[in-house]
């Protein structure tokens, strides 16, 4: 029977002009969203990696200089754009994928976390997962707005209610057929660009691609799911299919457009954000702070590099000026970021009358496009700085102290370059993600069941009161 | 085969139906006449479950229409004054969804031909959109839908309502024929014509009270008409 329904339904939906185009549209679209993005990331990742190479291979063929020069002058490292970016960028559009590695400051890093706090608020970019999020939902909508309050108008519920059919398979046949509809919409695109991504990767990543993908699949699936049943419900509940599209189309402009924007806002009042002169400001003090303290009670002077400490004493008061700074970079950079987390995860709970604040959260998590995995990444990079931070200080007090005031006639060579190691950074695997993102699949499942709690009740009703 | 058992319904405070009893034996056609208003097709909507009784009792072939809405759905066919179906779809596959839906199985195309030629509709109408169909058609479509079901009781609520008198007579054709297979068939109609040219019982309803009933042989045309015009005035 439900079946039978969703076939008839699907039918009747396929046969009416107002689908074929939109899923053109949509279709187009998403093709065009995952060709361009595909192209662009396979050109970004190539250009990122020759990038880094090149940069690496300077410092190695640098000559023989003296080891700070060489540290001020440090090296570039890149993020590599994970391969389920091209379903959805996240935040890698908003935020720095540069990190220069130079000595005594995080700050020169080109991510630029000040800046990142609006950044995280811009959302909407064409991409195939924002397609999904946005224009599947109003698909449904617009396709499914009268399933309910078109037969009651037709007068074919009243002939279904003869037949004795119950509102549950009901329910579950129209549902079927507008699913029918927005899945075949999106799956034919993401199996082929999941085919085809899965396919250009090395085989020990693909399996993480795939468990990724499974995951997206659950998260979208609840999440049309979810408008699946809402317009299913408010069809049945409203007197007329007029005020059905109304209703939902008002739900869809303020629950997609509005809402996403407003929680950004919100967020960002009740987990406010320095300015970035402030957040400069304010570490550019810690540091000093820190390493006057420090050199105070190391070398017993009053001020940063003070004349009398002997040259012969600058690797060791390189060291310790350094890790003076450490403990501040990651204070402040941690509270700045954790705040970029609190935000997020307050945006989670707005989206409980939101959904796709839920949905974009998890996405982005796990397409690896999140501010978690751009955390991760920029805490291996400041981890790189400071590898070749010490290197270059222990060969300091290893060698120039021994010069005394030869200090910086003291060169290093090759020798020395060659024990910094490559960056190399390991994009973190889908258990990273689920970790992060579990609740929001749950949460997504939860107005789902609600949804289709909902739409029963309502076709129940709705069945009662055909007479 | 379908019985109604002093039947009472009321909506708020209006009296719709008052203490309605009567009983539609297979092969009977029982035809229901009364002015708008009088409660016939309360009384239709309440064998089909559409609505509740208030007091009193609906069966279907000795099965209670309120305790078991699906077994007496089973056993029941209706055809509204306006048979609706889907405008987008054909003939034949609105034939194949009702169908499907009430007996459990999907028919075979040919099966379905025969069923809509069986109803009288022309062979080359089967596959044209129903938005093109006439109302007549569309009835058509009903029976078939009903013959599908092999249903034992047929509910018409005017059926013959807006029908040209030849579409109307094949019509009335086609229920003496479904009678003739043992069907129970119950109808309202505002057509006196109709219903003695067509029914074997008549029941005239006035304010929701079934004030009479009587066998179609035993009264002629003009009889009826002065006992309904009677009946109204009073």
């Amino acid at each position: 029977m439900i079946l039978t329904i969703a076939r008839k339904d699907f039918r009747e939906i396929i046969r009416d002009g107002r689908m074929l185009w939109a899923a053109a549209l949509i279709i187009i679209l998403s093709v065009v969203a995952m060709a361009s993005g595909s192209i662009r990331q396979s050109q970004i990742n190539s250009e990122r990696a020759a990038g880094q190479a090149l940069d690496y291979q300077a410092w190695l063929q640098q000559g023989e200089r003296h080891p700070h020069d060489a540290a001020e002058q440090g090296m570039h490292v890149f993020k590599p754009e994970p391969p389920l970016a091209v379903l959805d960028p996240g935040i890698e559009p908003f935020v720095g994928s540069t990190v220069w590695l130079q000595a005594h400051r995080q700050s020169e890093l080109k991510f630029r976390p000040a800046q990142d706090a609006t950044g995280l608020q811009r959302f909407g970019q064409l991409s195939p997962a924002w397609i999904v999020q946005v224009l599947v939902p109003l698909l449904i909508i617009v396709i499914g707005f009268g399933t309910i309050s078109g037969e009651r108008e037709r007068g074919t519920l009243r002939q279904l209610l003869s037949i004795g059919v119950p509102a549950r398979k009901l329910l579950l046949g129209k549902a079927l057929a507008l699913a029918a509809c927005a899945f075949a919409l999106v799956i034919p695109a993401w199996l082929v660009f999941s085919i085809v991504a899965v396919g250009r990767l090395p085989s020990t990543e693909r399996l993480d691609v795939v468990y990724r993908m499974a995951w997206l699949i659950a998260g979208y699936g609840l999440y049309l799911g979810f408008f699946v049943f809402l317009t299913i419900a408010v069809s049945a509940l409203v007197r007329s299919s007029r005020a059905a599209v109304v209703l939902l189309l008002g739900f869809w402009v303020a629950a997609t457009l509005i809402a996403p924007r407003t929680a950004s806002e919100v967020a960002n009042v009740v987990y406010p954000t320095p300015s970035r002169l402030d957040f400069n400001n304010h570490l550019s003090h810690d540091i000093s702070e820190a390493a006057g303290q420090a050199w105070k009670s190391t070398f017993n002077v009053d001020a940063q590099w003070d004349s009398s400490l002997p040259l012969s004493k600058w690797g060791a008061a390189l060291r310790v000026d350094d890790h003076a700074g450490y403990g501040v970079l990651d204070q402040t950079f941690g509270k700045l970021w954790d705040t970029f987390e609190h935000q997020q995860r307050f945006q989670q709970w707005v989206g409980l009358l939101a959904p796709v604040i839920t949905l974009r959260g998890f996405s982005m998590g796990l397409a690896g496009t999140d501010f978690a995995q751009h955390r991760d990444f920029s805490t291996a990079a400041e981890l790189q700085r400071r590898k070749i931070q010490d290197i270059v200080s222990d060969d300091l007090v290893a060698h120039a102290d021994t010069l005394g005031n030869a200090h910086f006639s003291y060169k290093a060579g090759a020798k020395l370059w060659a024990t910094v190691p490559e960056f190399k950074y390991q994009l973190p695997t889908v258990g990273f993600a689920a970790a992060r993102y579990w609740r929001d699949l749950l949460l997504l499942a939860v107005m789902f069941a609600a949804a289709a709690l909902l739409a029963h009740a309502a076709v129940s009703r709705s069945l009662k009161r055909v007479a | 085969m379908l019985e109604a058992l002093a039947v009472k319904k009321q909506f708020g405070a209006k009296l719709a139906l008052d203490d309605v009893s009567l009983n539609v034996q297979p092969g009977d056609i029982y035809c229901l006449l009364g002015a708008n208003g009088a409660g016939k097709t309360t009384l239709i909507n309440l064998f089909l479950n559409f609505i509740q009784p208030t007091a009193g009792q609906l069966l279907i072939d000795k099965h209670d229409v309120t305790a078991q809405p699906l077994e007496t759905k089973r056993l029941l066919a209706y055809i509204p004054e306006q048979v609706n179906l889907y405008s987008q779809l054909s003939g034949v596959e609105n034939l194949a969804f009702f169908a499907t839906l009430a007996i459990g199985e999907e028919l075979p195309r040919e099966r379905l031909i025969e069923l809509l030629q069986a109803a009288g509709l022309p062979l080359q109408a089967a596959d044209d959109r129903v938005g093109t169909y006439s109302k007549g058609m569309r009835q058509k479509v009903g029976i078939a839908i009903a013959l599908a079901k092999n249903a034992k009781a047929l509910l018409l609520d005017e059926p013959t309502s807006g029908l040209d008198p030849s579409a109307a007579n094949e019509f009335s054709e086609l229920l003496v024929n479904a009678s003739r297979n043992g069907v129970a068939i119950l109808t309202t109609t505002h057509d006196l014509f109709h219903a003695k040219q067509t029914g074997t019982r008549i029941g005239i309803m006035r304010r929701g009270k079934l004030v009479q009933e009587l066998s179609s042989a035993d009264v002629s045309h003009a009889d009826l008409q002065a006992l309904y015009l009677e009946h109204m005035r009073a």
